[in-house]
């Protein structure tokens, strides 16, 4: 066991859910697969999906719905 | 001989010199953002000065090149791959028939490009090869890159040539704050005396919503001086009868968010301008990405121009050097 | 009033390293606008080196200068001995026009349902864009306000903010001139060839897209084909079908005839109506009315 972070690989908003209504890609203690969309990063006006780049379990989200994140910042936390 | 493109990063668009000359008509320039970028590229891989190239933005395109060519990868600071192994930035490099470059996570600045030798061969519309996706034209196909989609490649490169390099001195950083020069002017008399000392003091953040378009920051708010407004501006305090923008000109609705307008702006509106960004500046916002500072540092028409001539002389030394 | 009978303070300023910005005056009135044509005019005959590009604008007008070949502050001191020749020229001036039939649906359901998403951007949520026109501008009957808007033509004072776009004043004196505010906050979404009014301008959205005018109505046909596979377009040579100096008018056009136009549109046969004229501004201003009567005259026989 161990843990994997998904990070962003766009600068932007950040989002739980593809879009307001709509159930959240994944909750904690939901596994994915490698390449499930995990959320969405907005900039520019374009929606770019999170993928995971690893199997596991979410353990944590690390950002909030609607923050702004930074290239490179941890998102979704896996256990592995 | 073509470009495969096999995932086309988040907006990635065929862009030249720009399409100069029908801003009375309401086309703005378009073009490449980072010009000086853009210029070295064709530079190192032989070509005219004109040619177009490829402009991507966060995440670089994967592309396979179907015949022996020679590229360079110029603008941010983005590990750069030919089948799997980094190649250098700022620097021209042999790709053989099937190889196929792709990207790593940014590290800084916000726009790659990627200059092939005989440049990328679209259509000429109104004299430029340059997308304008706001109205679908110019371009490949008027649009961003599309996974699957094919671009031919020009045969007309001067002197294509592998490990023409970029001096190191030359390369420029991408700090997380920029630094941009700003000739106050237009309507600045608009803003309130205070509110135009915050402009130039507050380091302004780049928002989400900064594109091919313009730019929005946050940071400030500004005041505008009360009056009577004249006839045909409309009743708000941001209005003024529409005008032209010039390219690089700020507007501040309602007194938040500042806009820099970029090379696929609105030629033309209604809110006030506080002043315009030296040309050669926008070079340096065009590698801001969302998240970073911005600083608007003032200068005069003569500062303005001195700015201008330093970074021209530059790429001429440059150009001269590597031809 | 005259066209030289103005009082403008002009200002000159510059847009950066690239632009010299010209102000003749704040405030949006015929007599300005034509200083700003006859100046830009004389400018383009000049054919100045370094003077890369003339936007004439409504009360304004921009020059994109190359300050390589030109100094920004010696442009600046051509402009203004311009400005001193044209002034006493400005009765003599005359523009090659045209006078174009303009089809138009006022209060369409297409632009009343894009509207409606949009009631909490507006100055007024309770109404429509049209209801609320009226009102500001004194009309007892938002029917009243419709006809004041398609009752004279307009002159196409810029082109801009996305290609083809045309700004059109009314050819009516001033205390007739309708004039409203942009939305409080621009909408995200605009119909294509929407008809919309913002300060003392009407305009026509080439494409779809965001916008903050007051929405009134709605084109049939385009004033933008960026194929050019409408004759217009194409015998033209040219993406954008109005020019800077056209005269337009707006003709009122029910649903049926609205349709009609879309079906010649998408069969690709249609045509503007339009014939070929001198506008004299100084003949204008001593006759509104007269000259409107005489131009309307010339399009429809």
């Amino acid at each position: 066991m161990g843990s994997h972070k998904i990070t962003s690989r766009t600068p932007g908003v950040f989002y739980h859910r593809p879009s307001p209504d709509a159930d959240p890609y994944v909750t904690t203690g939901a596994s994915v697969a490698e390449g499930d969309t995990v959320g969405l990063v907005e900039v520019m006006k374009t929606f770019h999906e999170v993928k995971a780049d690893a199997a596991g379990t979410v353990s944590a989200f690390l950002v909030e719905n609607e923050d702004e994140v930074t290239i490179g910042q941890d998102l979704v936390e896996l256990e592995t | 001989m073509t470009i495969r493109v096999q995932d086309p990063g988040l907006e990635t668009t065929v862009q030249d010199t720009g399409r100069l000359g029908y801003y009375s008509i309401g086309f703005p320039p378009s073009g490449a953002l980072d010009s000086f970028a853009y210029h070295v590229g064709n530079a190192l891989v032989g070509n005219e000065p004109g040619a177009a190239a490829l402009e991507a933005v966060y995440l670089g395109p994967t592309l396979e090149f179907t015949q022996d060519t020679v590229i360079a990868v110029t603008g941010a600071d983005i590990p750069a791959f030919v089948d799997g192994e980094e190649i250098p930035l700022w620097e021209s490099v042999a790709v053989s028939a099937g190889s196929v470059l792709s990207f790593g996570q940014l590290r800084a600045g916000a726009r790659p490009y990627v200059a092939v030798a005989g440049g990328i061969d679209v259509p000429l519309y109104y004299g430029s090869r340059s997308t304008y996706t706001l109205v679908g034209i110019g371009g490949f196909q008027g649009r961003a890159l599309r996974a699957g989609d094919e671009l031919a490649i020009g045969s007309d490169a001067r002197d294509p040539k592998a490990g023409r390099r970029l001096n190191p001195s030359d390369v420029p950083v991408h700090p997380s704050t920029a630094e941009v020069h700003l000739l106050v002017g237009l309507h600045s008399y608009r803003l309130t005396e205070d509110s135009l000392a915050r402009f130039t003091d507050t380091e302004w953040k780049v928002t989400p919503d900064a594109n091919r378009v313009g730019y929005r920051f946050r940071g400030a708010e500004l005041e505008f001086v009360p009056r009577e407004q004249p006839f045909g501006a409309g009743s708000d305090p941001a209005n003024v009868t529409d005008c032209g923008y010039p390219v690089g000109s700020v507007q501040v609705p309602g007194g938040v968010e500042p806009i820099v307008l970029l090379q696929d702006a609105v030629t033309g509106g209604g809110y006030a301008t506080l002043g315009t960004v030296v040309s050669v500046d926008r070079d340096r916002l065009a590698q801001t990405k969302t998240g970073d500072k911005t600083r608007f540092v003032p200068v005069d028409l003569d500062g303005a121009l001195e700015v201008r001539r330093d970074r021209h002389a530059a790429l001429d030394r440059i150009r001269s050097a590597l031809s | 009033m005259t066209a030289t009978d103005t009082d403008t303070e002009t200002r000159y300023d510059f847009g950066g390293d690239e632009f010299v910005y010209v102000e003749l005056s704040p405030a949006m009135s015929l007599p300005v606008h034509f200083t700003s044509l006859a100046i830009t005019r004389r400018l383009a005959e000049e054919a100045i080196p370094g003077v890369e590009e003339i936007a004439p604008s409504n009360a304004s007008y921009m020059v994109r200068v190359d300050p390589d070949r030109l100094h920004p502050r010696d442009l600046v001191r051509e402009l203004q001995r311009i400005e001193g020749e044209v002034g006493s020229l400005s009765d003599d001036l005359t523009i090659a026009s045209r006078i174009i039939d303009v089809p138009i649906m006022l209060n369409d359901p297409w632009t009343h349902e894009v509207l409606m998403k949009f009631r909490d951007r507006h100055q007024d949520p309770t109404g429509t864009d049209l209801d609320y026109g009226a009102r500001i501008n004194g009309y007892s009957s938002t029917e009243d306000f419709i006809d004041a808007l398609a009752a004279s033509p307009y002159l196409v004072t810029m082109m801009g903010f996305v290609p083809g776009l045309p700004w059109c004043f009314q050819l009516v004196p001033r205390e007739r001139q309708v004039e409203v505010p942009k939305y409080v906050r621009p909408r995200t979404e605009t119909p294509e060839r929407a008809f919309g009014f913002g300060g003392a301008f009407a305009v026509i959205y080439p494409v779809k897209g965001a916008g903050g005018y007051q929405l009134f109505g709605s084109a049939p046909a385009p004033i933008f084909d960026g194929e050019q596979r409408l004759p217009d377009f194409a015998e033209n040579d040219s993406v954008v079908f109005f020019k800077h100096g056209d005269v337009i008018n707006y003709r009122r056009v029910d649903q049926a005839e609205y349709d009609d136009v879309r079906a010649q549109v998408d069969a690709g046969t249609w045509r503007y109506s339009y014939k070929d004229l001198e506008f004299s501004p100084s003949r204008f201003l001593a006759d509104p009315d007269g000259t409107n009567a005489a131009m309307k005259e010339v399009l429809y026989g």
